[in-house]
């Protein structure tokens, strides 16, 4: 198998690519074909979709496993001066389409089940052939080699995910969240285009390709923070997430999947390329900005998931978070890369990288999970939820496996990636300048306090909605849902723990990338045995080898349950009720509320939430016994309420007073500003 | 072979001893109320009771519940086999590093947390949440602190910390140490449930952190997470003997045996010192409130922090 995957020949590859896009593209047309016949359709375009994925799955490991190193795909010249379609494929784009691929395989797979429930309610067949369309985008987006190109596709992904994002438009709150969202994100494209531009006015050229002196370093700067702003909106870096929350509970679930999965990385994917492709990074406080919005994403987000009983919600928030993590990597790396580190740099940028790939896998995992959670119960608060795990054991099993892997505990993939990320912090206190080493520990301790509160969050998670007693009628009749998805989500856990367990397996494809980016090879500096055996990450002579701490744990379990067995030979087990201090039998109203579970850090943290807390009591026929009572809590988010809502109801108003002076409704009006403009462009170009 | 030795001398110490520690804790404090308090083995006699007894197990539980004990002793158990007790131990070296450590603790206390609230009662759910915001705002003193000593010896190894230790002054006179060494007591209290941020011996559910997650255990259950919580009493102070009195230097002998034995001595005293520390910080502290104890998380914080700058600014 792995001589298949190295050293695959150049047409194999191109074959393969242009195989993935057009059983995407057929996907999408049999979608569109078989409209009303929904199961078929369904069906048939699924699993043309899982075709696909399996060669883009070949095409970019071969890519990455083999020696070439770009690989130019399609140029196209249109007939329209400027507009050349180009696309070719590097090793970072290789990459990309790996996690595209991995994600967008299990996804169809669990779409085949996910979306019976559509079936004969919503128009099916639209929503295959969008979903296709979003996947060829995000595909293309990979590939791009000019601007023109890339901005197309970026436009093209946009608007398919913001059609997907409403497909379940009738509630207002539904619509309202998917303009929130193509808001933000053509805020973001035009922050993009203006910096395009500004590249193309200085190089002269629209191809992705360095600059080299072209573009002098004040205007670096300004192109660097423009950039920055639009894929950070895309990103959801904070603070221009706020979009994030709205658009990923709306989407039906495995879109979600992949828009947290793969679509904000492709943010991270264009930053790194016109960083490191176009710019060229020469000045250390660009990596320290990234830092520092990193570290701020990565606490804010996940405290904002902890108040959160929307489960969608949360998890949109927690991907914040995890953007959060793959920003600090990101801005080690450029950092260290300025200042010359360079072996630095590539621990940081394996590091990002390595968490990116990770967090594709384990928020796909969790948002199939939480879409089996949909399909089952049809509430999205966890506050209705209970007991789950004895009526949905598989995936009940599956999301606490996927839960772990996002608390970055051993171990699964998520703690190999916040390993490397506190080790190239680490290396940065050791080796670079004052400035980044004390910016360094303050990263460290909001790594720290963000991974524990991840913890803290997932548990509240699992805890209320899949433990103790049913809290609603919803959450008691429920079934596990059809194997379709259980298998998609079983993929993508199964993938996490063979990569915690074996990160070779992604470091060494990894290892290609950062050669290419940053021209250092991280294997010399992350020494390790064979692939397979005794298998270890190794960096300043400190290693870890999670597969033989697993083995050596569960021996130990064996060990226990042995010594337990024999000590305790003649000791039976009982089953009976909850302790309920002798009051009568406790019902689920005496459980932990998810509210309730994470009060204490909303009374720590209540400088940033400002939560309010209401009470109405319904007085009774005595002071001390009440009719009812009812106690509401929310928090607020400070960024909608002291940036956002303040600059929208500025530029609404200004429009609104535009409106009145230019838009009159008058024609003789209109006239005049064409005859005024017409005059003004005559005198503007007399000279010519 | 080496390896196996050394897993065999760990684990045989740390099961062995950690009970003790807790005797020893009961006795001083009894002690300072004029009493006589439990045996010293109480713990052991304890311990070889409950795995005899029966348990009683909730008809709302679930897996997680009965498993729990077991991943809590386990990791518990792994994470101790990363703090080698003598720096004599080298030789059966252990891949190792104790941000993985700290994180294998983390799982054991995810499947606690989350057997806290699989049987469905109001004080494991309390328990769990209080625990689980412990441990968030204790974990980056924790993460800060244990860095901070590996930059000394530019590792995260534990053996290269007690490797680095042993060169030079001793290791607890230098001011970051000293900074470090509180920051890491501090946090001792908080993750073994000591007063001032826990009681371990309350009745009142109502002030109880640890305990309340526990409430549902019984039997064998319970003997594995009481010994677990033990163990995990000793993981700390190991650290804090090993990574800060590496009193090892003193020992000349070539021969390897007698110096395991003697490091295994010295340890034994390093141990019953700092547990003579932590019985003196129970008496003399009293419970916090407990929003209070962000307060103490934050000063845990600032005096690693602050012991980072020290290193930082002085070097080593």
């Amino acid at each position: 198998m792995l001589v298949l995957f190295s050293g695959g020949s150049v047409t194999i590859m191109k074959t393969l690519f242009y195989l993935m896009l057009t059983l995407y593209a057929f996907a999408a047309a049999v979608s569109l074909i078989l409209y009303s016949r929904h199961r078929a359709g369904n069906i048939l375009a699924n699993i043309l979709s899982m075709a696909a994925s399996l060669g883009g799955i070949a095409f970019s490991l071969s890519f990455l496993l083999g020696p070439a190193v770009s690989l130019p795909l399609l140029a196209w010249k249109g007939y329209v001066p400027y507009i050349t379609v180009s696309l070719g494929l590097d090793s970072l784009s290789a990459f990309f389409i790996l996690c595209l691929t991995l994600l967008s395989f299990c996804v169809s797979l669990y779409s085949l089940g996910y979306l019976t429930h559509y079936y004969n309610k919503r128009p099916v067949g639209l929503f295959n052939c969008l979903y296709n369309l979003f996947l060829i985008s995000m595909a293309l987006v990979f590939t791009s080699r000019n601007i023109i190109s890339f901005l197309l596709f970026w436009e093209l992904m946009s608007l398919v995910s913001y059609a997907l994002v409403v497909f379940e438009a009738e509630q207002p709150e539904n619509s309202r969240a998917g303009l929130i969202y193509l808001i933000m994100t053509h805020a973001g494209t035009a922050f993009l285009i203006v910096a395009f531009m500004l590249i193309y006015t200085f190089t002269g050229s629209l191809e992705i390709a360095p600059a080299g002196d072209a573009i002098t370093p004040p205007l670096k700067n300004l192109i660097f923070f423009l950039l920055l702003i639009g894929f950070g909106t895309k990103a959801g870096v904070i603070p221009l997430h706020v979009w994030l929350p709205y658009a990923h509970p709306t989407a039906p679930s495995n879109i979600s999947a992949l828009m947290s999965g793969i679509m904000i990385k492709s943010a991270v994917y264009g930053l790194i390329l016109f960083l490191f492709g176009v710019l060229g990074v020469s000045t250390a406080w660009w990596g320290m900005t990234i830092l520092v919005s990193g570290c701020v994403s990565t606490v804010l987000g996940i405290a904002y998931a902890l108040m959160e009983n929307n489960y969608k919600r949360l998890l949109a928030y927690s991907s914040i978070e995890n953007i959060g993590i793959i920003m600090m990597g990101l801005g080690i790396s450029v950092a260290a890369f300025a200042g010359g580190h360079e072996t630095l740099a590539g621990l940081a940028f394996t590091a990002s990288l390595f968490h990116l790939i990770n967090h594709t896998l384990f928020k796909g995992a969790l948002f199939l999970g939480a879409g089996s959670l949909h399909y089952a119960t049809h509430t999205k608060d966890i506050e209705h939820l209970g007991g789950l795990l004895k009526k949905m054991p598989y995936t009940g099993l599956l999301f606490i496996l996927a839960s772990l892997s996002i608390s970055a505990i051993p171990p699964f993939n998520g703690f190999i990636s916040e390993w490397l990320t506190y080790q190239s912090l680490f290396s940065c206190i050791l080796e670079s300048a004052t400035e980044l080493k004390l910016l360094a520990m303050l990263a460290i301790a909001a790594l720290a306090m963000a991974g524990a509160l991840a913890a803290y969050c997932f548990v509240k998670l699992i805890g209320i909605a899949f433990l103790g007693l049913p809290r609603c009628d919803c959450a008691k009749k429920v079934r596990e849902v059809p194997t379709g998805m259980l298998a998609g989500m079983g993929l993508l856990t199964s993938l996490c723990l063979i990569f915690g367990l074996f990160p070779r397996l992604v470091i060494n494809p990894l290892d290609k990338v950062v050669r290419e980016i940053l021209n250092v090879s991280i294997l010399s500096g992350l020494q390790g045995e064979h692939v397979f055996v005794h298998h270890t990450l190794e960096t300043h002579g400190s290693g870890i080898s999670p597969a033989y701490a697993l083995l050596l744990g569960l021996f130990l379990v064996l060990a226990v349950f042995a010594a337990v067995k024999t000590a305790g030979a003649k000791s039976s087990k009982r089953i009976y009720g909850t302790w309920d201090c002798g009051f009568g039998k406790l019902n689920a109203r005496l459980q932990y509320t998810a509210t309730g579970f994470s009060k204490p850090i909303r009374i720590v943290l209540r400088g940033l939430y400002r939560p309010t807390r209401q009470l109405q009591v319904e007085p009774g026929p005595s002071p001390y016994y009440h009719k009812s009572m009812k106690y509401i809590v929310s928090t607020q988010s400070i960024f909608e309420k002291y940036f956002y809502g303040p600059l929208t109801g500025a530029v609404t108003n200004l429009s609104r007073k535009l409106r009145l002076v230019v838009q009159t409704g008058s024609v003789h009006i209109y006239l005049v500003y064409i005859f005024v403009t017409m005059v003004v462009l005559l005198v503007y170009n007399r000279a010519n | 072979m080496n390896t196996v030795l050394y897993i065999l001398i760990q684990l045989g110490v740390f099961v062995l001893l950690a009970p003790l520690v807790n005797g020893v804790i009961k006795k001083v404090k009894a002690f300072s109320q004029k009493r006589k308090g439990p045996p010293l083995a109480q713990l052991y006699y304890d311990l070889s009771k409950l795995l005899k007894k029966d348990c009683v197990i909730s008809d709302t539980a679930s897996w997680v519940f009965t498993a729990a004990p077991y991943i809590f002793l386990v990791t518990t158990l792994l994470a101790a086999l990363f703090v080698p007790v003598t720096v004599f131990l080298q030789p059966f070296s252990f891949q190792g590093d104790i941000i993985l450590a700290i994180y294998i603790l983390a799982l054991g206390r995810f499947f606690m947390t989350l057997a806290g609230l699989d049987t469905g009662s109001t004080f494991g759910g309390m328990g769990s949440s209080r625990e689980m915001m412990i441990a968030s705002l204790m974990e980056p003193a924790l993460l800060v602190a244990v860095l901070t000593l590996g930059l000394h010896s530019g590792s995260t190894s534990v053996f290269a910390i007690m490797h680095k230790g042993m060169e030079g002054v001793p290791y607890l006179f230098h001011p970051a140490n000293i900074l470090l060494f509180a920051a890491i007591l501090i946090i001792l209290l908080a993750e073994t449930a000591r007063i001032p941020v826990d009681d371990p011996a309350t009745h009142l559910e109502l002030t109880m952190v640890h305990e309340a997650m526990l409430l549902e255990y019984s039997g064998r259950h319970l003997a594995l997470i009481e010994l677990a919580a033990s163990v995990k009493q000793l993981f700390f102070i190991t650290v804090l003997a090993n990574l800060f009195l590496p009193l090892e230097v003193f020992i000349h002998t070539d021969i390897h045996t007698i110096a395991l034995i003697l490091g295994l001595g010295l340890y034994f005293l390093k141990v019953m010192a700092l547990t003579l520390l932590v019985a003196l910080v129970e008496l003399y502290t009293v419970k916090l409130r407990f929003f209070s104890v962000p307060n103490l998380a934050a000063a845990s914080f600032a005096l690693a922090f602050l012991g980072f700058i020290q290193y930082f600014v002085v070097g080593r």
